[in-house]
């Protein structure tokens, strides 16, 4: 299941640079914006597919996180040598409500790859740890993809369809997450489960 | 905790301006033009224009006259002054991202005529860190105050009304 939904992720990130690469928008464009569309395809690729490498995955869980940041830091950049005064009127408080969607996701975006980096000093109880990095992670991708839906450009059309499929598969593989665990948890706490406390030592 | 940060982001959200604070959309088919409403046109007394953030986006000063953008989109207004009173003569800058020019270097100046009108041609706007937009300033040396406004239009425009009321 969680293989179907990461592939599913990878082939949306494919189909949205299909659709970005063959768009009018991008005909003769400068190739810092073609860099900037470019990297945030791959980028809500990279988001559509975390929450399906939670488990036994963890490092490319890891290294995606790391990636998708590294991609969306890329992708401002580009915008900024694009046009220094359009991108930093779009990242004042002035700017319009898709770029303080595509802001917000970013700050959110930050939290979360350093609350991943720093799970094991935090020493935060698992669930407190889950909800604050998963639920955080799905509003950065949720804010960052409106922010996409709502920005006109090279993603119109069919690239709607895969940006808004993206959205739908990250929704559905952080609520599959939580729904692997409840039955586990449902299990230990009536005994049928798998312990979660060794049993004593035998007696000599 | 999480709670709190979804409520924070909600209201950030809500207060925000869809198009970018002071700018609307003065397209053929958006909210009408900017300027005077009917109201104050009836008064004889119009409010001043204000420059909006984001007004001076790309702004160059000098354009050069009637350097020809193009056809298939046109951005017409009226100059006033705060009796709303036509103001003859006077630059206007206009400048705007077409499918064949960038926002930087798509740009020409006016001058209005005897009824204080301007008018200019460009081929049609496109998406330009989102969404279509066209600036339009008064940058000449005199007694009126500069002022520069950027609005936004939606894809498939053919024209936008952009009316100035000067302030000294």
């Amino acid at each position: 299941m969680a293989r179907v939904g990461f592939l599913t992720a990878g082939v949306l990130g494919l189909a949205g640079l299909v659709v970005a690469l063959t768009s009018p928008h991008l005909a003769g464009a400068p190739v810092v914006l073609v860099v900037s569309t470019l990297t945030a395809v791959a980028a809500v690729a990279g988001l559509a597919a975390q929450p399906w490498l939670v488990r036994g995955r963890v490092r490319v869980h890891t290294g995606v996180g790391l990636a998708v940041l590294g991609l969306v830091v890329v992708h401002v950049a580009a915008l900024l040598v694009l046009s220094p005064d359009d991108a930093l009127f779009a990242m004042s408080p002035d700017g319009p409500t898709r770029a303080r969607m595509a802001l917000i996701s970013l700050v959110l975006l930050v939290v979360v790859v350093l609350l991943g980096l720093a799970r094991r000093r935090l020493g935060w109880a698992g669930p407190t740890f889950r909800l604050l990095h998963g639920g955080f992670a799905l509003l950065a991708t949720v804010l960052g993809i409106g922010h996409a839906v709502l920005t006109d450009g090279a993603l119109e059309g069919w690239g709607t369809v895969v940006l808004l499929a993206s959205g739908v598969l990250s929704v559905a593989g952080g609520a599959a997450a939580v729904l692997r665990r409840r039955p586990a948890r449902a299990a230990r706490a009536s005994g049928t489960g798998r312990a979660t406390v060794p049993p004593p030592p035998a007696p000599r | 905790m999480f709670v709190a940060v979804v409520w924070v982001v909600g209201v950030l959200l809500a207060t925000s301006s869809l198009h970018g604070t002071g700018a609307r959309d003065v397209g053929v088919r958006g909210n009408g033009p900017e300027g005077p409403s009917v109201a104050e046109l009836a008064a004889g007394r119009c409010a001043p224009t204000i420059t909006n953030p984001g007004g001076t986006n790309n702004y160059v000063p000098k354009a050069p006259f009637a350097d020809p953008l193009g056809a298939g989109f046109t951005v017409t207004g009226t100059v006033r002054d705060e009796a709303c009173r036509p103001v003859p003569g006077v630059r206007i800058q206009v400048w705007a991202q077409t499918a064949t020019a960038s926002e930087q270097r798509n740009r020409t100046s006016v001058r209005t005529d005897a009824q204080g009108r301007y008018r200019v041609d460009s081929d049609p706007l496109v998406a330009q860190f989102g969404e279509p937009n066209v600036h339009v300033g008064y940058d000449d040396p005199g007694p009126w105050r500069r002022v520069f406004l950027r609005n936004v239009t939606r894809d498939g425009d053919t024209g936008a009304q952009v009316d100035l009321v000067l302030s000294p």
